[in-house]
This record gives C-alpha cells, sequence and structure tokens, in this order.
C-alpha cells in the first residue's frame, strides 16, 4: 500500500468539513497511511482558474505535486477537481508538450523540480485499485441492506479518459461497486453519465441539468443520491432547493459524499458523518440506519 | 443612366490566425481534423439546455477565424459545463472542451472575464482558496475536531511571481 498526503482543496474542508471529517474515519478504519501536509494551496480548480490561464493552472498544480513529493507521498483527494486538475497537470508537466516546456523552466526557476515520480489519485480510485473492493466490504460491519442508491460519478472522476485511465467513461463500474461493497443496492438509471450541470455560467444549463438527473434517479426509486465530489454535492444538495423554486417542485432525495456512505456502514451514526447540516434531510435513509 | 444605390454592408472581421493564437494548442488535438460529424453534440449538456450552443458550431468558428464571436463579453463559452462528453465522443481527436478552454483563456487576455470568473480567481490568487476563508469556517472545523486549516499565506502569489516555493 502506498504511502499518502491527504489533499483537501477548498470546498470540503471550509464548506462541507462533515465530508472530511466522515473521510478521516473511513482512512482509519482501512488503516490507510494518510497525513496531513501543511502548505498545499488550492489545487488549483480546473474551471475558472484554468480557463484564466493554462500557464498559471500548470504553475500553482506543479507545486503541489512537488510539495507531495518532497514529503515522500502520493496525493489522496476527496474532490473529483482537484484529482482531475493534480492527475491533468502531471500528465501533461511529465509528457513535456509546448506549454508543458515553458512551465517547467518556469518551476526551475522557482526550485520546483519535478521528477515524474509523484502520484495522483482520487480516494475512490484509491479504494478501488489500490486496497480492492473485498477489503472494503469487509470492514463493513452495519451494513446498509436494503437502501437503494443512484451514483453520480461526476465528469472529472473518469475524463479526459486517456489521462485519467481509471475507467470506462460512459459506462463505468467503479462507483457502484464501491457502493454495493457498503450493503446498498446501485441502481441502474436513465443517462447516469450525464454532467451535474454545476460548471456551467448558464443557470438554465445548470439548474436544468440537475433536474434532469434528479428525475432520472427518481424514476427508479433512488432514496439516496451518491457522489465523490463537493461541487456535484452543492449541485444536488443546495441546488435541489433551487430547482424546487424555479421549477416549483418538490425533490427531496438526499445527497452523500460516497465516503460518508461508507462510514456509515463502517458503523458511524448519521450525526457523526454530519447529515443533519445537509439542505436534504436524510429521512428515508435514517430509517435504514437507525440502530 | 444608372443610380448608384448605396448599400450598407457589415463585414464579420475573421482572424486568419485565430487558430494558431489559441494557448495550450498542443492539448487541443488537431483541429483541422474535424470534419463537422456532431458527434459532439448528443451528450453534450450545455447544448440540451442552451440554444445558442454547440460545440461542433464552436470548433467551425475557430477554423473560420471567426473569433469576434467567441472573443467576447458573455462569450456563450461560458455555457459550457466541461463535462468532456465532446471529447470522448469524438471521432476525429478533436477536443472541442480544450478549444473551449483556450478560447477562455484569450478572453482572459482581452480582459473579458464575466465578473464572476474573474472574482474567483482574484480570491484563489489573493487567499490560496477557492472561497472566503471566514470565522464560520474555523467555528465548523473546530467542532468537528478537525485540524487547524491555514490560508492566506501567498502561497499561490509567490510561486506566479517567482519568489519561491514555500
Ligand atoms: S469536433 Fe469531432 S465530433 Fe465534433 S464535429 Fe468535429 S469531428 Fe465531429
Ligand atoms: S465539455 Fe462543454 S462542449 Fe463538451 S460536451 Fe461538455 S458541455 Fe458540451
Amino acid at each position: 500500500m502506498g504511502k499518502y498526503a491527504l489533499f483537501l482543496g477548498c470546498l470540503i474542508p471550509m464548506k462541507n468539513p462533515q465530508i472530511e471529517k466522515a473521510a478521516r474515519r473511513v482512512f482509519e478504519a482501512l488503516k490507510l497511511d494518510v497525513v496531513d501536509v501543511q502548505g498545499f494551496s488550492c489545487c488549483p480548480e480546473p474551471w475558472n482558474f484554468k480557463g484564466a490561464s493554462l500557464e498559471e493552472w500548470l504553475l500553482v498544480a506543479g507545486r503541489n505535486l512537488f510539495l507531495a513529493r518532497k514529503n515522500g507521498r502520493d496525493i489522496i483527494a476527496l474532490c473529483n477537481g482537484c484529482s482531475a486538475t493534480l492527475i491533468e497537470a502531471n500528465h501533461l508537466l511529465a509528457e513535456g508538450g509546448i506549454e508543458a516546456k515553458r512551465v517547467l523552466e518556469l518551476l526551475k526557476k522557482r526550485d520546483v523540480h519535478l521528477d515524474g515520480k509523484v502520484r495522483a489519485a482520487h480516494a475512490v480510485e484509491v479504494l478501488y485499485r489500490d486496497l480492492g473492493v473485498d477489503k472494503v466490504a469487509k470492514s463493513c460491519s452495519a451494513p446498509l441492506k436494503g437502501l437503494k442508491v443512484a451514483v453520480h460519478y461526476g465528469c472529472h472522476l473518469l475524463r479526459p479518459s486517456e489521462i485519467m485511465n481509471v475507467d470506462d467513461p460512459f459506462s463505468p463500474t467503479m462507483l457502484d461497486q464501491l457502493v454495493e461493497a457498503t450493503g446498498a443496492e446501485s441502481l441502474p438509471y436513465r443517462d447516469k453519465m450525464a454532467c451535474c450541470g454545476s460548471a456551467s455560467m448558464n443557470k438554465d444549463v445548470s439548474l436544468g441539468m440537475a433536474r434532469k438527473k434528479l428525475m432520472d434517479m427518481e424514476e427508479v426509486g433512488a432514496q439516496a443520491l451518491v457522489v465523490t465530489c463537493p461541487a456535484c454535492f452543492d449541485q444536488f444538495d443546495l441546488g435541489q432547493i433551487e430547482v424546487n423554486r424555479k421549477f416549483k417542485e418538490s425533490h427531496s432525495l438526499p445527497v452523500l459524499h460516497y465516503f460518508q456512505l461508507l462510514a456509515l456502514a463502517q458503523g458511524s451514526n448519521s450525526e457523526e458523518v454530519g447529515l443533519s447540516r445537509h439542505k436534504i434531510k436524510a429521512k428515508e435513509l435514517n430509517k435504514v440506519i437507525s440502530r | 443612366m444608372l443610380t448608384s444605390v448605396s448599400r450598407e454592408v457589415r463585414v464579420t472581421q475573421v482572424n486568419l490566425n485565430f487558430r494558431k493564437s489559441l494557448s495550450g494548442i498542443e492539448k487541443v488535438g488537431d483541429l483541422g481534423q474535424c470534419f463537422q460529424c456532431s458527434a459532439c453534440l448528443p451528450d453534450c449538456p450545455a447544448a440540451t439546455f442552451s440554444p445558442r450552443f454547440n460545440p461542433r458550431d464552436i470548433v467551425m468558428r475557430v477554423l473560420l477565424g471567426l473569433e469576434e464571436s467567441l472573443v467576447c463579453p458573455d462569450s456563450l463559452v461560458w455555457d459550457c459545463t466541461t463535462c468532456y462528453a465532446c471529447a470522448e465522443r469524438c471521432p476525429q481527436g478533436v477536443k472541442p472542451v480544450e478549444v473551449i478552454t483556450a478560447i477562455k483563456n484569450r478572453i482572459a487576455e482581452a480582459g473579458l472575464l464575466p465578473q464572476q470568473v474573474a472574482g474567483a480567481v482574484t480570491n484563489i490568487k489573493e487567499t490560496d482558496r477557492v472561497i472566503v476563508h471566514s470565522d464560520t469556517v474555523d467555528r465548523r472545523r473546530k467542532e468537528l475536531a478537525l485540524p487547524e486549516l491555514v490560508s492566506g499565506e501567498r502561497l499561490i502569489q509567490r510561486i506566479l511571481r517567482g519568489e519561491g516555493n514555500g
């Protein structure tokens, strides 16, 4: 097993620390070697910051990668945005294309030397690839039998697939397998790989996507929606209130980060994983996990 | 005798170097291979909910040099969710999503970033974080017995300005 530096990013530790709490409980339960490293900045996020300047985005990501390397650790992230940025930047800098060459020169001048040996990964990928689904299943002392879950992978966990290289970008099974390891059932549903819409600046696109996904999940009787990213989380939790207001509807599908679900299956109670902080209350879910 | 008719002509500016001016072009794939098949369209969430948006059309405008229609205030490229479906679906190795990022970079160089984007980027550069680090953040972390979170050490400014890597 690898040695990891926990890359928290911004949205989880600042807006949704209950997800961080759950993840730390899980790492402990699974005896993963994960430590905190001081000095990480924003990854930086792959929407606005990358949109403003690819070069600056690579520079800042390069610094974060270097910091993990200096500590002799690989990066483990809890957010699709963080893992996408760090995996893609790592790939581009190692490949050394025109753009990357210029950035590598700038990094050298700042005493940042990347030797291509650091790895960055989403924690879900670490569980799936490094630890294995069986070990995750064995850790679940309080399986969530009877819970029907709709998983939302989040685009950046898998795409661009030639760089993420973790599962099929249109019909993956990684997260479904990990959810089923908790004892819950992962439901098939329409347009499962559609985006949550969060990153669009156009509210018609953003809320339209969120609403469509909620309806597709409700159609098959989902009792909970499981994500792996705080941006998707906000889009479906807080976003559900916005969708309800805008379309005069009453969606009430509770949203969980995968590590909250897993912590519950490992015996944490709903308060310990912070479900009461969520906008959409987990009524149905509480029935399944009440013990 | 012929009377001359004066006609008002509005010429669309064409910038034949537009394609070359896009940053990160090596990641964009070979744009010239786009044969306008629209395979990038059906799974595009932005196109589904925004009638003005079409990834095939964006690639075409770049190839034709129609810079003004993309590098402008309130450009339609901000409708994109960066979901990468277009790049995954393209049979020609073109990556419309990367073309869009490159266009966004040109919009930033032209000083035309939407206020919301410019504000978010400024906050990241000034505080190292994507959102404002308030007392509420620290209070909630304390309640959950989570380690202290440090922001505002100018880590990003220092690396961008070449003042070191610390
Ligand atoms: S970008 Fe690719 S998928 Fe889209 S129209 Fe061009 S060739 Fe077809
Ligand atoms: S990345 Fe943008 S253009 Fe491509 S499919 Fe997604 S929303 Fe459409």
